[in-house]
């Protein structure tokens, strides 16, 4: 059996006194699509923030076998890991494309640099098109896409996408869905935080429940969308 | 003609002006700090400048890159060191920071410089030329060129470099430019930096144009605050209309109302433009 690329051990972490994970553990094995869903508040961003490292955690947090307890934000995205923040939180006065030139890493070449644009591009023809717009005016689908595509700059391992569907269409939803089928079989990991569990359990391999700082639930995607607890509890069934 | 000439001396002088205020204005936006030292630092570099000129013979035009690294380093340094203390900090702390930082360099500039009035004076000070019946003073045209050049040259370097996209990464999305690789602390120290290297190189020009003694900063400090205002945050080249607005503003003052009227003029302006325009005069409307 391969080792997982993220490994979160007995993980706690919240903001000042308030404690909002308590002892949670999960992995993410390579080119898994792996989902964390659960209701509003179970900690679902704060997870995400604090592997990021914009919060300070305690227990163990292994990337690629290398523990990350010091390693401070700006240095995961040279790790290979890289976060899609809750929101986009694009560059807006700056080009799509601008947006995309600062997802890459600071070394790199310029034949590779057109390599990724062209990739990001042909994954989101849509970016294309826009290249030259501002990114504070695209639609809400053409933001995610552009947040998603400027993570990918950097050539990561593993992708966090913070809730990717909120406040989108169904059709943009769908479209961005099959793009990360599509980057995992570029060997590409992904973990999915989402409230849209049906969405999520549609798209993932496996999955976690997070409930009030807890996990409380963990198997594949197909088990737990069959389980009745979650169908009562998230898929309104 | 006689108007002529003051819309040139005053388009002149405002490139100088502009020079100035544009440190202040990137650090405004990018730190979003106030810095009321800023005048101070323009002293700093008048007096780096000055001492180049008169202990090394450097003619004060080739000494400039020499005073923007000096306070390239100092600004860079005093950001890393005692200015993060205040980053994000309400705006009160970093105005009483700032403060205290201008009364310290002034001090410090008083003991070690005196308070003499001192001028960066080379041989061609006083040249000019003719121009389709109007004087062009040189060293005030050069000054001119050389602020205007280094204006444009900075809004290519935030617009196209790698630092500059993440300087601005950092002022529009402080989140997303972390989690993209950039660490803030080094590009807030770099921006403070720049800040200061600017205005050491405007002190060194305002030295060639002007006398200096170690308390011009203060007055300084406000006319590049008028200026960031009427021009903007946003952007340097609203900085450059900002300092000519101003300077042919001052002059025209001058000339028609009496001399002692043009802070009058200066201030009236800023209250205008806050008034009408508040994000300034080529800022976004949102």
């Amino acid at each position: 059996m391969t080792a997982p690329l993220l490994c979160v051990q007995a993980l706690q972490a919240g903001y000042g006194e308030m404690i909002v994970l308590k002892e949670v553990s999960l992995e993410v094995y390579p080119a898994e699509i792996v989902a964390l869903v659960g209701s509003n508040g179970a900690g679902k961003t704060t997870l995400l923030r604090a592997l990021s490292h914009l919060l300070p955690w305690q227990g163990n947090v292994i990337f690629d076998g290398q523990s990350l307890q010091d390693v401070p934000t700006h240095r995961l995205l040279t790790r290979g890991m890289v976060q899609v923040p809750e929101g986009r939180q694009l560059f807006d006065r700056m080009s799509v494309e601008e947006n995309l030139l600062l997802g890459t890493l600071p070394d790199i070449s310029r034949p590779r640099l057109q390599q990724h644009l062209e990739q990001c591009y042909q994954l989101f023809p849509v970016l294309a098109e826009r290249r030259r717009q501002l990114a504070g005016n695209l639609s809400g689908g053409e933001q995610q896409m552009c947040a998603v595509a400027r993570a990918l700059m950097s050539g990561p391992r593993l992708v966090m996408i913070d809730e990717m569907s909120l406040g989108l269409a169904p059709v943009a939803v769908d479209r961005l869905l099959d793009t990360l089928q599509a980057i995992r079989t570029q060997g590409i990991t992904v973990l999915l935080v989402e409230q849209d569990v049906h969405a999520a359990l549609h798209v993932a391999d496996r999955a976690y429940v997070l409930e009030s700082g807890h996990i409380v639930r963990t198997g594949s995607a197909a088990a737990l969308a069959d389980d009745p607890e979650v169908q009562r509890a998230y898929l309104g069934l | 003609m006689l108007l002529a000439q003051v819309l040139l001396n005053g388009v002149l002088l405002g490139g100088l002006y502009a020079l100035m205020a544009m440190g202040l204005a990137l650090v405004w936006g990018v730190l979003n700090i106030v810095n009321l030292a800023h005048g101070a630092f323009i002293m700093l570099g008048a007096y780096v400048t000055y001492f180049l000129f008169t202990k090394a013979h450097l003619d004060p035009f080739l000494a400039l890159p020499f005073t923007a690294l000096v306070l390239f380093c100092l600004g860079y340094g005093l950001q890393r060191g005692l200015l993060n203390l205040v980053i994000r900090s309400p705006m009160f702390n970093t105005l009483l920071i700032t403060f205290g930082l201008e009364v310290v360099l002034t001090f410090l500039a008083q003991t070690a410089f005196s308070a003499d009035f001192r001028t960066i004076n080379p041989d061609y000070a006083g040249a000019n030329f003719e121009l389709a019946g109007l004087t062009v003073p040189q060293v005030q045209l050069a000054a001119f060129v050389v602020a205007t050049g280094l204006s444009i040259g900075l809004w290519a370097f935030l617009l196209r470099s790698r630092p500059g996209r993440s300087i601005r990464a950092v002022s529009q999305n402080l989140l997303a430019a972390q989690l993209q690789g950039i660490e803030p602390r080094r590009i807030y120290a770099l921006t403070f930096g720049l800040g200061t290297a600017l205005a050491g190189v405007a002190g060194g020009l305002y030295g060639t144009v002007s006398q200096i003694n170690p308390y011009i900063g203060a007055s300084l400090t406000a006319k590049s605050f008028v200026i960031a205002i009427i021009g903007g945050l946003d952007n340097p080249l609203g900085v450059i209309v900002g300092g000519i607005f101003l300077g042919t503003a001052e002059l025209l003052t001058a000339l028609y109302i009496g001399p002692t009227y043009t802070e009058v003029a200066s201030f009236g302006i800023l209250v205008l433009v806050l008034l009408v325009k508040p994000t300034g005069l080529l800022g976004r409307t949102t």
